[in-house]
């Protein structure tokens, strides 16, 4: 038998109160990939993101992560795992420095940060300049380079990211993925959340659709069925 | 002339308590964003479980110290898990009522072990005042004064220095975001009740040394001026919560000497009731650790 993905999901539901945000999604994230999450607002990606990371917990499903049912876990014993997600609007700590931000990060690792930062540094030079400067007073564009640098100081082996591209301008969109690109060439698996689908599906290995909470479809970039389902993941097939 | 800087000098001891109360108060509410009504029960708990000692045992003075602490950590502890803890995400107002809850059932005990309505404590300090000219200050006092200022340096120091005050301004700043960068918010939480109700003992402890008694009245009283002095200073703010038990205890020192003793307590809540109408700019601050 095949080994098991690196991250299993079948059939989650995560509900608020009575309303089921999710209801009943199943899908893999390959090692080694940039697996890609599309769909409207409101389809249930970031109900995902927060059920896989622990914050939310699902009725029921299972979520595996390495072979391990980690769905009953707390978010820091997940972290511990070896997961890590950059969440949406990107939640860095606005009263503290970028590099408290990154000790932060960085939390369940006791001493041996140091070279981490400097590699996050190495990669995020923009950081290095603002290291004693507050979270809150960075440019979105660099709260979001911050908020991946924090998640990457857990040294995680899956890569969480929740619309990383949310209300940022064009270029700095351009820049955010090429550090996808970059981080996935070196190596690490990354789960992505977009509405941005044109540059997600640049990136991407594996796409999954979502829409109302279930997976409608899923195909890699570059089928004939791209169209259609760009279309779907800005609409929503409900207005078509 | 005189009376004016003596009954300064008496604001500033009364102050000093005070602020010492405000930032174990503020550190709690930083943290947790709940108000915590137990705190004072918390700390005269730990007066009782010390008073309780003298009374049964030759203790020295360093020990009642080490028992009154132990006591408030524990009580502390025990109202985290108990009211806190299982409402981090849940309701504020069930939190606070579960507090008060706790807060009689400490009364209740301190009352059924030590039933007598007060009970001599060891004095910290066994001479006279130090005297300046016309003007005397206790040797407590300056102690207290030198405790609030130091706790608070302390405080400041943990908070921006260590691996656990970093995870803390963490939570402060946003708990979801702790949780994903692997904070394990209860734990910290137990923590920093744990610290804030040790600050709480050893105020207690100065308290009580320095009055020579306790009644079951140092909880209500504890909660009552740390709340007021925290607001004073603006929630979650450490300087904040010097100043205000300061500024607190200078108000009621000259409210008292100008107005009589039965207009102090109306003039600090006066003077809350304005401030919070006004909202001055320090009061503003969601925390400025």
């Amino acid at each position: 038998m095949a080994a098991e993905p690196l991250l299993r999901i079948s059939e989650v539901v995560t509900a608020y109160g009575k309303i089921e945000a999710l209801k009943g999604v199943s899908l893999d994230v390959a090692q080694g990939s940039i697996t890609c999450l599309l769909g409207p607002n409101g389809a249930g990606k970031t109900t995902l993101m927060m059920t896989v990371a622990g914050v939310l917990k699902p009725k029921s499903g299972s979520i595996r992560f390495s072979e391990e049912e980690i769905s009953s876990l707390p978010p820091h014993a997940i972290v511990s795992r070896g997961i890590a997600l950059v969440p949406e609007n990107r939640l860095v700590f606005p009263s503290m420095t970028v590099l408290e931000n990154l000790r932060a990060g960085a939390y369940q690792r006791k001493n041996d940060f140091q070279e981490d930062i400097a590699r996050v540094f190495a990669r995020f030079p923009r950081l290095k300049e603002r290291s004693a400067q507050q979270g809150g007073t960075l440019s979105g564009g660099e709260q979001q380079m911050l908020a991946v640098a924090r998640a990457l100081m857990s040294r995680p082996k899956l890569l969480l990211m929740d619309e990383p591209s949310l209300g940022l301008a064009p270029l700095v969109v351009e820049e955010i993925f090429h550090i996808v690109a970059e981080l996935h060439r070196e190596g690490s698996t990354i789960f992505l959340v977009e509405q941005n689908a044109h540059m997600a599906l640049k990136v991407a290995q594996h796409f999954y659709l979502i829409e109302q909470g279930r997976v409608t479809f899923s195909g890699n970039p570059g089928s004939l069925a791209e169209d259609e389902v760009i279309r779907r993941a800005y609409l929503g097939s409900a207005q078509s | 002339m005189t009376d004016f800087v003596q009954n300064s000098l008496d604001g500033i001891t009364l102050g000093a308590s005070y602020a010492l109360l405000a930032l174990g108060f503020t550190l709690i509410f930083g943290v947790l964003r709940r108000a915590n009504l137990s705190y004072g029960p918390a700390i005269m708990f730990g007066a009782y479980l010390a008073t309780w000692t003298s009374l049964n045992f030759p203790a020295a003075l360093f020990v009642l110290f080490l028992v009154t602490v132990a006591g408030a950590v524990l009580a502390g502890s025990y109202v985290e898990r108990l009211c806190f803890a299982p409402h981090r995400k849940g309701s504020a107002v069930a939190a606070m009522v579960a507090s008060f809850a706790l807060w009689m059932q400490f009364e209740e005990l301190a009352v059924l072990a030590l039933p007598k309505h007060l009970y001599a404590f060891p004095a910290l300090y066994d001479g006279g005042p130090l005297s300046f000219g016309p003007f005397f200050l206790r040797l407590e006092s300056l102690l207290m004064l030198l405790a609030a200022v130091s706790i608070c340096f302390l405080l400041w120091k943990i908070l921006h220095a260590t691996r656990f005050g970093i995870a803390v301004r963490a939570v402060i700043d946003d708990p979801t975001a702790a949780e994903l960068s692997g904070i394990n918010i209860g734990a910290i939480s137990l923590r920093v009740f744990a610290l804030a109700s040790a600050i709480g003992g050893l105020t207690g402890f100065l308290i009580i040394s320095s009055q020579e008694q306790v009644t079951p009245m140092l909880g209500m009283w504890s909660t009552l001026k740390g709340m007021l002095a925290m607001m004073l200073g603006g929630l979650g703010s450490l300087p904040g919560a010097v100043a205000g038990g300061l500024a607190l205890g200078l108000l009621e020192a000259h409210s008292q000497w100008y107005f009589g003793p039965q207009w102090r307590d109306f003039i600090a809540y006066l003077l809350l009731f304005v401030l919070l109408a006004m909202r001055p700019p320090w009061m503003n601050t969601r925390s400025a650790y």
